[in-house]
């Protein structure tokens, strides 16, 4: 037994199980597939093909794609929307039409032939746009529409100048520059198609606009209901469509210099294919220029590499096809699962030992006694979620709320309570900065400061972000606790930075070291991590050294000190180890003492459940949530240490009545005040021979 | 096995989700039994009988006769065992079967026992007995390996070695009527002549025919709950007490080898994930997430490990009626019920209490139809 433990503890050591979930909730995920069939596709066609690598093929490909990719740019935008553009294709031919009667015919200078032929692509894009966004026609039939519609004005107008357009050369260096022209041996079309590309995705993906975009795609009555213009975004996203294929035609013109009755036919499918097997999903809202622009080489390298394979055209159009019908069938598949599967992936338990748990007799200091059963009630029903409780100077008491409120209860008897402040995020730990401040750690927010009148300040809400962490994690997801140094310095602790506040408990679940404990410094404003990989640190306090501070980490059943001064300075060693609960909130007590609150209690099958993480697996997999195993937490407990890491009392609720799940205590003239992140009061109980006088805020700021 | 059944079980259900059929239907869940009568308070009650001589029941090693005096009931003592008894049963002429663990089976009257030790079967695990009109007495045994109170273990290592045997009449003799049975809990005599049986472990009600060789036929299957004791319900059908709820953790747990061995090696039975017949105060018990006391309220429809739940069938085995007490109540672990003179008891065992259940309903197959 003891050597696969070994084996199992280091397998969940060094196989990072968890990776493939967090990897799952990237959006750039959505690229990874497309891109590993571009990388397929290209060894193949090395493979089969002698002397596919040159520098021929990159700069022929290079050429062809700052065409192509920017009519799959076109599409992209459309696609994004919601809507599909059909007539990209024939737009195309009459742009390039436009371009070479304005260069070739009316020997027209190049902006204002340029100007041109965007302005034919506007044309047609602006009433693709009218009809489907304002006058709310369906995108597809309008837009096959309008295919036919330009088609046909192509065939009149071609015949007519064709001769003319191949009659004459036009004398333009910048025209031949942009056809042919290379810069240190890269076209220039190219580095205008890059230009534009990365023009495009920082639009897309970081300005309003290209938010708009995507919101409108993907949920056009959410994104009418946020207030976004729905109709002139869908116009314009055809506008910005007509245009970018316009650009292309431009391009192109330059290029070949001359144009026929088949140029842009077929074109729409091509470049549909392209932008669906990059990854842009048809469904509308998904989708990136990295994808338009994976799937336009893909598409380009496939059917160059079926050319020179010497494959008939009709072959090569039914190779594309299908390759379009997999595509959307792999799209449709995969925007349907992959939530599933980030479900069903996400949770990665890991090994996690506790040492076993000695049998207690009647005479231990654990053993069970009922001294929390008949407390005295405070606030019952009108707070709830008290995970913290903390008095003021003037014995007022101070609780958070699930409602995001803090809440104050007047001395001498509690039975008025006011509204102190209002948060917005469930406040948890709670601490008074030396200047009468309260600090305050806020469940999916970050760490918030009340000024005496209540007014609320955000003291830090991100930390330093770790080169190796796959999910984001410089913002705050669930600070737990706080504690200031002498100096000011606020040490907060973060449970988690893999759930949010309301799948905490999911965290035991996994018993990884996912948490860490942060520093932030007034004096420089700045916030970072001082320890990472911890398990679910929950209470931090700082010790009387002024030196040190007590943490604990709550599925690990443990309690740790850390030094973050003096002569021990980065020190980190166990303060109290195989506790018979889960630490919340740690306070420091009368006399020397601290205060453990245990928020549940741990139980044997749970412990061995932590030793067998496919197991714990299997379970989230295979049974609903409110069914999984848990530690105890209907039985509450809070233990009283002495200094040097001694369990000297232990105070219960026997029934689990009153104060199951215990998650804070605060010591003040004489009274334990109890506190439950999951309860609907407040306790407060009477404790034998503590000091009358001695309150928290002396202990930590001297007597006033 | 039906058909649904048939279909899943061609596929490797490694990851597949796992349920329990759900307390709906007729078993939807109220609060009759927790707001039913609690006549007496005796710890580890157990196994009514009713007797022409009124009703008894049994209680760790003694045996009382129930005395109902209005609003409650006192209990008299009139027998008392060196083991405690697994089973009470009573003939239409008054004699009484006591099943008593490790100690055979006691025929007669108190004070004039006649003792008959049944060869060749598990004498500490005999779980139920009903008698037949001409003086047969049927007797479950759970389980071949374990005595009655090691119930868990027998779940636990998957138990399928329960039998049920006849003893004749007059003679004594033992003939084993059905084997292979998962943990036998319960027994009636069905108005055919044939023999309903519990199986807890498979959630189901089977008949026997004891003349005859033929396989157990289920009559009710998938139960949300472990069935345990039947009695006849006068029209014709069936009273079921149910002593523990389904989970889908023990659903879960029994499918994983490894865990659960484990677990039986290495833990107390007492704080094992599984059933049980009565919530405990102790830390150290198990909870699923969804039975964490929230706001200071436990949710009645929490995964609790006990659960209170009677059932009455009518004469063709369809459950009409059921009584039940949530996980926010404590009138758990019913392990007996049965009807006397137009009021039905029900003995929590969980709680040691006797309860007295609300008028059945009218519908043809009732207790007052």
């Amino acid at each position: 037994m003891a050597a696969s433990d070994a084996l199992l503890r280091l397998r969940y050591r060094f196989v990072p199980d968890r990776l493939f979930g967090e990897l799952l909730t990237k959006s750039w995920i959505d690229n990874v597939i497309p891109a590993l069939a571009l990388v397929a596709t290209v060894l193949i066609m090395v493979w089969i093909i002698p002397g596919f690598v040159s520098v021929g093929t990159f700069s022929d490909l290079a050429r062809q794609l700052s065409e192509f990719g920017l009519v799959a740019l076109a599409l992209t935008i459309v696609i994004l929307s919601g809507g599909i553009d059909l007539s990209v294709g024939s737009m195309f031919a009459l742009c390039v039409l436009a371009a070479l009667v304005s260069m070739n015919v009316l020997g027209l200078p190049v902006g204002v032939a340029l100007a041109a032929t965007l302005a034919t692509g506007l044309v047609c894009g602006l009433l693709n746009g009218v009809l489907i966004g304002y006058l709310r026609l369906r995108a597809f039939i309008t837009t096959l529409v309008t295919l036919v519609i330009y088609r046909a004005l192509y065939d009149i107008i071609f015949p007519r100048v064709a001769s003319a357009i191949v009659g004459s050369m036009p004398v333009s260096p910048t025209w031949d520059l942009i056809g042919f022209g290379s810069f240190r041996g890269v076209p220039v079309s190219f580095i205008i198609f890059v230009l534009i590309a990365v023009g495009a995705h920082i639009v897309l993906s970081r300005l309003r606009p290209g938010w708009r975009l995507r919101a409108v795609g993907g949920a056009r009555r959410s994104a009418y209901n946020a207030g976004i213009n729905v109709k002139l975004t869908v116009c314009l996203a055809y506008v910005a469509s007509g245009v970018l294929t316009a650009t292309a035609a431009f391009l192109f013109s330059a290029r070949l210099g001359s144009t026929g009755a088949d140029t842009g036919i077929g074109m729409e499918i091509a470049v549909l294919t392209a932008v669906v097997l990059g990854g842009v999903s048809l469904g509308g809202g998904r989708g990136s220029v990295g994808n338009a622009v994976i799937g336009s080489v893909l598409v380009l390298i496939l059917t160059s590499g079926l050319i020179r394979l010497s494959m008939p055209g009709s072959v090569n159009q039914l190779i594309l096809g299908l390759v379009l019908i997999a595509a959307v069938l792999f799209d449709a598949k995969w925007v349907k699962n992959r939530g599933k599967l980030l479900n069903k992936v996400y949770i990665s338990p890991t090994y996690l030992k506790l040492a076993e748990q000695t049998t207690r007799g009647e005479q231990d200091v654990l053993a069970v006694n009922d001294r929390l059963g008949a407390t005295q009630l405070i606030g019952l029903g009108q707070v709830e979620g008290p995970e913290d409780v903390v008095l003021d100077r003037d014995d007022n008491l101070y609780t958070g709320t699930r409602h995001g409120t803090i809440v104050r209860f007047l001395a001498p008897d509690y039975a008025r309570s006011e509204v102190f402040a209002r948060i917005g995020g469930h406040p948890l730990g709670l601490a008074f900065a030396p200047n009468g401040d309260l600090l305050t750690c806020v469940g999916g927010m970050g760490v918030y400061r009340v000024a005496p009148d209540g007014k609320v300040a955000k003291v830090t809400d991100e930390t330093n972000r770790s080169l190796l962490s796959v999910i984001d994690d410089s913002r705050l997801r669930l600070p737990d606790d706080l504690d200031v140094a002498p100096d000011g310095r606020i040490f907060f602790s973060e449970a988690t930075i893999r759930y949010e506040m309301s799948e905490w408990a999911v965290d035991a679940l996994e018993g990884r070291g996912n948490g860490r404990l942060i520093c932030h410094d007034p004096k420089t404003g700045s916030t970072r991590t001082v320890l990472r990989g911890l398990i679910f640190p929950n209470g931090v306090t700082i010790c009387r050294d002024g030196q040190s501070l007590l943490f604990a980490e709550t599925w690990a059943c443990r309690i740790n000190r850390y030094w973050f001064d003096g002569p021990n300075k980065g020190k980190l060693e166990i303060f109290l180890d195989n506790l018979p609960g889960y630490p919340d909130n740690l306070n420091r007590g009368s006399d020397g003492t601290y205060w453990i609150a245990l928020l549940g209690m741990r139980t044997r099958t749970f412990d061995l459940a932590m030793r067998k993480p496919a197991f714990r697996r299997r379970m989230a997999r295979r049974i609903a949530a409110d069914e999984w195993m848990f530690p105890n937490i209907n039985r509450g407990c809070v233990l009283r240490v002495s200094a040097s890491g001694e369990i000297i009392d232990a105070l219960w609720d026997k029934a689990g009545e009153n104060h199951p799940s215990i998650t804070s205590t605060c010591e003040h003239k004489g009274w334990l005040y109890l506190g439950g992140v999951s309860n609907n009061r407040i306790g407060r109980v009477r404790i034998e021979g503590a000091d009358p006088e001695w309150t928290s805020q002396g202990d930590y700021w001297g007597r006033r | 096995m039906g058909l649904g059944a048939f279909v899943r079980g061609l596929f490797p259900a490694g990851d597949a989700g796992i349920s329990v059929p759900a307390m709906d239907g007729i078993f939807k869940p109220n609060n009759r039994l927790e707001e039913a009568e609690r006549l007496l308070s005796l710890s580890a009650i157990d196994n009514l009988a009713v007797t022409p001589g009124g009703l008894l029941c049994s209680a760790g090693t003694r045996l009382f006769r129930i005395e109902p005096h209005g609003a409650t009931a006192t209990a008299v003592e009139i027998a008392g065992f060196s083991a405690p008894v697994t089973f009470v049963a009573s003939a239409a002429d008054g004699r009484l079967a006591v099943g008593v663990e490790g100690d055979g089976i006691h025929i007669g009257q108190p004070g004039a026992w006649r003792r008959i030790d049944p060869r060749g079967v598990n004498g500490s695990c005999l779980t139920a007995g009903a008698f037949a009109s001409d003086g047969t007495l049927f007797v479950c045994v759970g389980s071949r390996e374990h005595p009655a109170r090691d119930w868990k273990r027998d779940l636990m290592e998957g138990g399928a070695s329960g039998e049920v045997f006849a003893v004749g009449p007059t003679d004594g003799s033992c003939r084993v009527v059905a084997s292979g049975l998962a943990f036998p809990n319960g027994v009636a005599l069905l108005g055919d002549g044939r023999l309903a049986i519990s199986e807890s472990w498979r959630h189901r009600i089977v008949t026997i025919d004891p003349k005859s060789a033929a396989r157990p036929v289920a009559i009710l299957e998938d139960l949300p709950a472990y069935p345990s004791r039947l009695s006849p319900a006068s029209g014709g059908g069936l009273w079921m007490a149910l002593f523990a709820p389904r989970r889908q953790l023990f659903e879960l747990v029994l499918r994983e080898d490894d865990y659960r061995r484990e677990m039986m090696a290495t833990i107390d039975p007492d704080e094992w994930i599984g059933p049980e017949l009565a919530g405990s105060a102790r830390p150290d018990q198990p909870l699923s997430q969804g039975s964490v006391r929230q706001m200071g309220v436990l949710k009645p429809w929490a995964p609790s490990r006990s659960y209170g739940l009677v059932a009455r069938c009518d004469r063709n085995g369809v459950p009409r009626e059921s009584w039940h007490s949530r996980a926010d109540g404590s009138m758990h672990g019913i392990t007996s019920v049965c009807e006397q003179g137009g009021d039905v008891y029900a003995t929590s065992r969980g709680s040691g209490t006797l309860l007295r259940l609300a008028a059945a309903a009218n519908d043809g197959g009732s207790a007052h139809g």
